[in-house]
């Protein structure tokens, strides 16, 4: 059985249009974006209020969450008990479930079951107090107080106190414990009012403070940490069996071989969690997943992006269900402006000018000869979507949809070959032979991209697979001539701009010879102007308009040869009910998850 | 005796050390950042030279091979530079029963199905049985390991259901738990090996079935159960335990390709994974347990020599 979210504008329900456009409809300088100090305090924000932050933080383009006609899904079966076996895909082990080390989106769908934040979102991404009881927010929009709940405790029965807030945001603040240091860069102080009530102070409003820096998971920042399991545990055990106030406490973490979760008795929702324990396993391989589904041994898959390959299999078992959903996030093949054939030293020149460079023409050329339908349909069996910019379709209000009809990187194989030809290569001849770098796990789908580019342009593309620490190295130091990279679980237009296209972005040649490499894969000066300031203001439909702008730039003037939008794919037994509210993308919890 | 197994474990010693160092520079060597790979998402050039700098990475190669030979001489293998950043060694003691398990039990399996097919290829020499044995051996040497564990998944897991498919359970779950997670990875292992030993004995009991004092024992009227598994098998046994020893040495460190499979971490997978992640104290330390296991069955296949041909004595 597939279960398929809609995602295209002719699927949304009127309804729920009414209410994106309602999202929008506030004072673009107003620092509580149109709501009142009692619609944005807390325990729960109402759905309204939740939609107007979404819209503000640039998130809203989750609207394909949204409860109603569009997520209509049958409610869980309210049968409590029994142990959930789930397979974690494409990974050999669990390294850390430290939310001061996690960095990658497996390790925090396991680490969103046993630890809290002092907000979650739900399914429906309205930010709910997890464990913050209620908040208020200040009629500048600076200082918000958070009323935490009483009686929690950690699953080694230490209490939960404002102590414990102080403690996580000085052990996230400090970059030598914590990589998530920049998350918390817009908060100023965090002040202890009582032991159960925090405040704090940012810099400049933030929409999505509640529902990114506090949120337990996808944040990480502010996931609370027991200071006591801390200390007597020491970070390397803290890391493999956190201690935290979550639906499920970690038993046994044998290192590659399973994490096992038993039911958290204290835990402050006595409804949940309705499972008595989670056993999850890591498996790398495609085939023993597949297996491991089919025979039984496992009820639920996790972790990494599941295999192309194996998704219409699963469709076609009636055994299994499989939910696909959009994913936000964005492929691309990057090309070396440092390369002799493709090099481009100025991309500040106007777009007409450029493409009297012989080196534009021929990475123009390379960015139009990608047929993106064909290699979605090849590599990714059809599930995807052909991508020409960074930010993604998951965005919404941001997302460019002309763009596809309009970037110059629109497909057309002719103009690909005449733009070949004119930098001095007709039908290929003479242009030297690129590697494409990849890793392992991606070869197959670099392979289907070297022939396209082959069949296309008459060009060699030999790929080359490396090892995530070299492949890095690599692309770091701008030791590359086509690499096949992109992002996951960008929500926001930072994440695509900012994150990737800006000159001082961190993956733009972060270790390159600065003599020798003024810059790294790209760099322009609007770009780097207009991603600064949409980061910075409040009125929407000019942050939109920047976006737009920004994302136009770095299509046409091909930062990348942008390659496709990946799909969020969800495979579980029929035996087991996720229920539509637990369905977030990205994430696994499985508090409200039953067996039947 | 005793100053033989003296001089051969400070050979031992002076091996392994080689191969350690050894090991200690060619990984450092190897192109690919580990810290890069760590900040690939979360940090700026400063971060990752800051990071870099706290685990000692940024020290010149013999500095770090100083401290690394001192931690070591204390018994401190040092830490995995991911995630939670876990002591070497208790992942070592983590990989090794699951490894142990493994090798064993598909050790004992190839040791069962190689003996009697050998000694009867070898009995039964052209007959039918001898050609169904060596079509049998070559097909299990070319069957690719992982493959055969695909096929074994695909069979008894997911399609007859009587076997689980991933995962390893230790002995302390029980018995059948254990036992039942290692049973397809067992014979994914065991078949090639049994493959080789089988062909071994084969060639072995044939050169000593046609040694002349065997056809006096056999002219003397011995009874052929006594004539093979009493005259001709222990002479036999001599090229068949060193193969055996390097059999069960590989199996160790070997199997990483099933382990991957079955989704089982031991020894091998997790050597193999350190030198994906260039994890340098991983890699080095694995490596040096390896080196111990190859230098010690050596050692083991020696001794027993003796045991098994009393012509053979080391005084």
């Amino acid at each position: 059985m597939v279960r398929k979210t809609p995602s295209t504008e002719s699927q949304i329900d009127e309804g729920v249009a009414r209410e994106l456009r309602e999202a929008y409809d506030f004072d673009r300088r107003d620092p509580l974006f149109g709501l009142s100090r009692a619609q944005l305090s807390g325990p729960r924000l109402e759905r309204r209020s939740v939609l107007r932050l979404l819209a503000a933080a640039g998130t809203l383009g989750a609207w394909h969450l949204l409860p109603g006609p569009l997520g209509a899904v049958a409610p869980a079966k309210a049968q409590s008990g029994g142990t959930l076996r789930c397979g974690w895909s494409g990974v050999g082990e669990i390294v850390t479930l430290d939310p001061a080390q996690i960095n990658q989106v497996l390790q925090f769908q396991i680490a969103s079951n046993v630890l809290s934040g002092l907000t979650h979102i739900n399914a429906q991404l309205i930010a709910e107090g997890d464990l913050a009881e209620s908040w208020e927010v200040s009629e500048d929009g600076l200082a918000w107080t958070f009323k935490l709940r009483e009686g929690v405790t950690f699953h080694n029965g230490d209490p939960f106190t404002a102590d414990d807030v102080l403690f996580t945001y000085a052990r996230s603040k400090d970059p030598q414990q914590s990589i998530h240091s920049r998350t918390l860069s817009n908060v100023q102080a965090l002040d202890k009012l009582d032991d159960h009530r925090v405040r704090f102070t940012l810099a400049q409003p933030q929409a999505s403070f509640l529902v990114k820096t506090l949120e337990r998971s996808s944040g990480r920042a502010m996931t609370i940490v027991s200071r006591g399991a801390l200390e007597s545990m020491g970070t390397s055990d803290y890391g493999l069996r956190p201690v935290g106030t979550g639906p499920f406490r970690v038993v046994r973490h044998q290192l590659g071989q399973s994490v096992f979760l038993e039911r958290f008795e204290d835990y402050y929702d006595p409804e949940r969690p309705k499972l008595d324990a989670v056993e999850i396993l890591p498996i790398l391989d495609a085939e023993p997943l597949a297996a491991a589904m089919e025979a039984g041994d496992i009820q639920l898959i996790g972790g990494n992006p599941v295999a192309g390959e194996l998704v219409d299999r699963f469709v076609e078992n009636p055994d299994l269900v499989v939910d696909e959903t959009p994913l936000p996030g964005f492929q691309s093949v990057w090309i070396n402006p440092w390369h002799e054939a493709m090099k481009v030293t100025d991309f500040d020149k106007p777009l007409e000018e450029l493409m009297q460079e012989p080196g534009f023409k021929v990475r123009m050329a390379l960015a139009k000869a990608l047929d993106r339908e064909t290699y979605i349909a090849q590599a990714h069996f059809g599930r995807g979507t052909p991508a020409f910019g960074s930010v993604n379709p998951a965005m919404g209000y941001y997302f460019d949809g002309e763009l596809a009809e309009q970037s110059s990187q629109t497909y057309d194989v002719e103009a690909a070959q005449a733009l070949l030809a004119e930098a001095g290569y007709p039908g290929g001849e003479g242009f030297p032979k690129l590697r494409l770098l990849t890793m392992p796990v991606n070869r197959r789908e670099s392979l289907v991209v070297a022939n396209i580019l082959g069949r296309n342009l008459g060009i060699e593309v030999e790929v080359q697979t490396k090892d995530f620490p070299v492949l890095i190295e690599d692309f770091d130091r701008m030791d590359w001539d086509l690499v096949r990279l992109g992002s996951g679980g960008d929500y926001d237009p930072d994440d695509a701009l900012q994150d990737w296209m800006s000159t001082a972005s961190k993956f733009n040649g972060r270790l390159r010879d600065t003599a020798v490499h003024p810059f790294g894969f790209f760099s322009e000066a609007r770009v780097d102007e207009l991603s600064a300031e949409q980061s910075a203001t409040a009125d929407l439909d000019q942050r939109r308009e920047m976006v737009v702008e920004a994302n136009r730039i770095t299509s046409d003037k091909v930062a990348s040869a942008f390659l496709y939008h990946p799909s969020d794919v969800l495979v579980h037994a029929r035996s087991v009910t996720f229920p539509a509210e637990s369905r977030i993308p990205g994430l696994v919890d499985l508090d409200r998850v039953t067996l039947s | 005796m005793t100053r033989y197994l003296l001089r051969r474990t400070f050979g031992a010693v002076i091996v392994m050390w080689a191969v350690a160092t050894l090991v200690f520079f060619m990984i450092r060597l190897v192109p690919g950042d580990p810290i890069g790979a760590i900040l690939f998402d979360a940090g700026d050039a400063q971060a990752v030279e800051d990071l870099r700098r706290s685990m000692g990475l940024d020290q010149a190669v013999w500095v770090q091979y100083g401290l690394w030979f001192w931690n070591l001489f204390q018994g401190d293998l040092g830490a995995s530079i991911y995630g939670s950043r876990v002591p070497v060694s208790q992942l070592l003691a983590e990989a090794l029963p699951r490894t142990l398990s493994l090798a064993f039990l598909s050790f004992l399996l190839a040791v069962a199905i190689a003996v009697p097919a050998g000694l009867i290829a070898a009995t039964k020499r052209n007959s039918g049985w001898d050609t169904s044995v060596t079509f049998v051996a070559f097909l299990g040497l070319s069957m690719p390991d992982f493959w055969l564990g695909i096929l074994l998944i695909i069979l008894f897991a997911a399609t007859l259901q009587w076997l689980p498919a991933v995962g390893y359970m230790p002995l302390s779950e029980g018995f059948w738990p254990w036992l039942e997670h290692l049973i397809l990875p067992s014979i994914a292992v065991g078949t090639a090996f049994s493959a080789i030993i089988a062909r071994m004995i084969r060639s072995a009991m044939l050169e000593v079935l046609n040694t002349d004092y065997m056809r006096v024992a056999r002219s003397k009227g011995l009874p052929t159960r006594v004539l093979i598994l009493r005259h001709a098998l222990p002479n036999a046994l001599i090229p068949v335990i060193t193969v055996i020893g390097i059999a069960f040495a590989l199996l160790m460190a070997g199997a990483v390709v099933v382990e991957n499979v079955f989704a089982i971490k031991g020894l091998g997978r997790m050597l193999i994974q350190g030198i994906l992640h260039r994890d340098y104290p991983v890699v080095q330390g694995a490596i040096l347990v390896v080196s111990a296991i190859f230098v010690f069955s050596n050692l083991l296949v020696d001794l027993l020599y003796s045991a098994v041909d009393p012509r053979i004595r080391y005084d």
